[in-house]
């Protein structure tokens, strides 16, 4: 029993990041409605860029924090230049294709950049093992729970409070009546973006400073994750994408205590088929087709 | 020829059928991102028939079309209530079980004093059918060339015929297919094990000319290749998965000016190039042209 707590304790920590991911998905699938295959790699430009600034002038967690942070919002603007808003509208496969192309071209151009492939990235706090009660508890990860817990809570806040947020939820909800009600919907779509990248930017900043490492490989990773998080939630409802973050952190954290790393994966992807298959729409499923009906009717 | 040329022209051809599978289900409407499983079926199923049971070349096609059609059959009907991005993620969910399940099967027997077979990560060794049979890879080379013309041949008589405008009413408008009387489920059923059989014929050839496989091959990478082989080249005809695959494989991997460099300056292209065909350089309305143009020469007044 106390494996067990331990293991959800452990599931939930990771999953905050993975909800991170997912959340950045959620917010540009929400507004472009196109799928970003190079979502992964482009942040991963920025832990790279992290990583090198660490590397070259033994920069602390601010300065790497804000080079990874920058890196990615960069590179996310290129990917939405190139693959979304120079896209036709309609041309959803088209984006995702152009958008998977560009994935494979960051990536070569990170392992041209840094051959090595695997470059340290500075911890955000000392490691250390504390107790309480029966559990026990890694410094780096609470500080990572921690964090991304404020990055959820102030992203709500600026859906909910502010004018850009309630642009967002309009353009999320229907683009056309956005649009017929003033909303500038490219630029919300950009700037959408823009949020996404630094958000997927602090997510890859956690991931990496826990572990402590960076490799080419994560790209990746990053991308299935936060995309198999979305799905888990349901698209479209930032709410959907933190429960998706949570569950799998959970389920991965579990299969892997039980049956060990290799079973870490399937579950991952096992969860995801099932559930598409016995629950096409997610968790919180409010399928776009239903919504959308919705969102006319108000119209 | 010489063996570098054979090579080349080898890998033009067998990720031809992945392409072809993929482009399948594009024109039926849905984006499949796991085509590279039945492809690892097919390889898989069809090593086994000839390196563990002795089976000829042509039997082990049938047993890893037979498989791969099987199993792509039933994704495709546990996936019918998923569309768009789901059913994509549901299909890319399914190939990476099947990778990760291959990783963790072991079926290992001896054969004339040597381990054969599926062996978990470490993949499947000893598939020697061409090497015992002695076929020359030019030989193995227009056997790929011959299926692939019977693939292409059947994609040609299908896109000229009713089924093909079903297909694509399918996919363009299940709704309307529907009140048109069209059973849209039986047709994406059949469309999604006919993309099967033809993934998994291009992995029993793989399977055959490499003598090795291992899960790491088909990886998600594969997958969203051969999906973006048919965007490129255009979905206006089975020709378009062709001719990105020839554009990908043949030009630039094989030219070694772009070592390297290759994936920035195919990437930034691809990207470039769906900026302003977003439905590839083949796609409906320039092929209409083409037609019509070559026609126009055939009844020109010489």
């Amino acid at each position: 029993m106390i494996a067990f707590l331990q293991s959800l304790i452990d599931g939930v920590t990771i999953g905050s990041a993975y909800a991170l991911l997912a959340l950045g998905f959620t917010l540009i699938f929400g507004v472009l409605r196109r799928l970003n295959l190079a979502y992964g790699s482009s942040i991963l430009v920025g832990a790279f860029a992290g990583a090198a600034v660490f590397a070259q002038w033994k920069a602390g967690g601010w300065a790497v924090a804000a080079a990874t942070l920058a890196a990615a919002v960069a590179a996310g603007v290129y990917v939405e230049r190139l693959c979304f808003w120079a896209m036709r509208k309609g041309a959803a496969i088209a984006s995702m294709v152009s958008s998977f192309a560009v994935w494979m071209q960051l990536e070569e151009f990170l392992a041209l950049l840094f051959p090595g492939r695997t470059l340290s990235f500075p911890p955000l706090v000392e490691r250390s093992v504390f107790e309480l009660g029966p559990f026990q508890f890694r410094t780096e990860y609470v500080a990572m729970l921690a964090i991304a817990a404020a990055l959820v809570a102030a992203l709500e806040w600026t859906m909910r409070a502010t004018r850009f947020g309630l642009a967002v939820r309009a353009v999320t909800e229907h683009p056309e009546a956005a649009r017929a009600m003033g909303v500038p919907v490219a630029r919300i779509a950009f700037w959408a973006f823009v949020l996404a990248s630094a958000i997927g930017g602090a997510a890859a900043y956690l991931m990496a400073s826990a572990e402590e490492q960076v490799t080419l490989h994560s790209g990746m990773q990053l991308t299935f994750t936060g995309l198999i998080a979305m799905m888990i939630g349901g698209i479209g409802s930032p709410r959907g994408a933190v429960v998706g973050g949570l569950v799998l952190g959970v389920v991965e954290t579990l299969a892997q205590a039980h049956f060990g790393a290799a079973a870490r994966e399937i579950a991952a992807f096992g969860l995801l088929f099932l559930l598409l298959v016995l629950r096409p729409g997610g968790l919180l499923a409010q399928d776009f087709a239903v919504r959308e009906a919705a969102a006319l009717r108000r119209v | 020829m010489n063996d570098y040329v054979i090579s080349v022209l080898a890998n033009i051809g067998m990720f031809s059928f992945l392409a072809l599978s993929a482009y399948l289900l594009l024109i039926t409407g849905e984006i499949s991102f796991g085509q590279q499983a039945f492809f690892a079926i097919g390889a898989y199923a069809s090593g086994i028939a000839t390196a563990l049971w002795g089976l000829p070349f042509a039997l082990a096609l049938v047993v890893g079309a037979a498989a791969g059609g099987t199993a792509a059959g039933l994704v495709g009907l546990l996936t019918l209530r998923t569309r768009g991005l789901y059913f994509a993620m549901a299909t890319l969910a399914f190939a990476e079980l099947v990778r990760l399940g291959l990783q963790q099967w072991v079926y290992v027997r001896q054969i004339e004093g040597e381990p054969v077979g599926p062996n978990g990560v470490d993949g499947f060794r000893g598939i020697r059918y061409v090497f015992e049979n002695n076929i020359a890879p030019g030989e193995f080379l227009s056997i790929i060339a011959g299926l692939l013309a019977a693939v292409l041949l059947g994609f040609a008589l299908v896109e000229r015929g009713r089924l093909g405008s079903l297909l694509r009413l399918v996919g363009a408008d299940p709704l309307l297919a529907e009140t048109q009387g069209v059973n849209v489920k039986a047709v994406k059923v059949c469309a999604a094990a006919a993309a099967g059989v033809v993934a998994a014929l291009g992995g029993c050839l793989f399977a055959h000319l490499n003598t090795y496989v291992e899960p790491r091959n088909f990886d998600i990478m594969l997958g969203v290749h051969s999906l973006a082989y048919g965007l490129i080249g255009g979905l206006g005809t089975a020709v378009g998965p062709l001719l990105g695959v020839l554009i990908d494989v043949g030009l630039l991997e094989s030219v070694r000016v772009f070592q390297g460099y290759r994936m920035i300056v195919f990437g930034g292209l691809v990207a470039l190039l769906l900026v302003f065909m977003p439905r590839g350089i083949l796609d409906e309305t320039r092929l209409r042209w083409l037609g019509a143009r070559l026609r126009g020469r055939r009844h020109a007044p010489a």
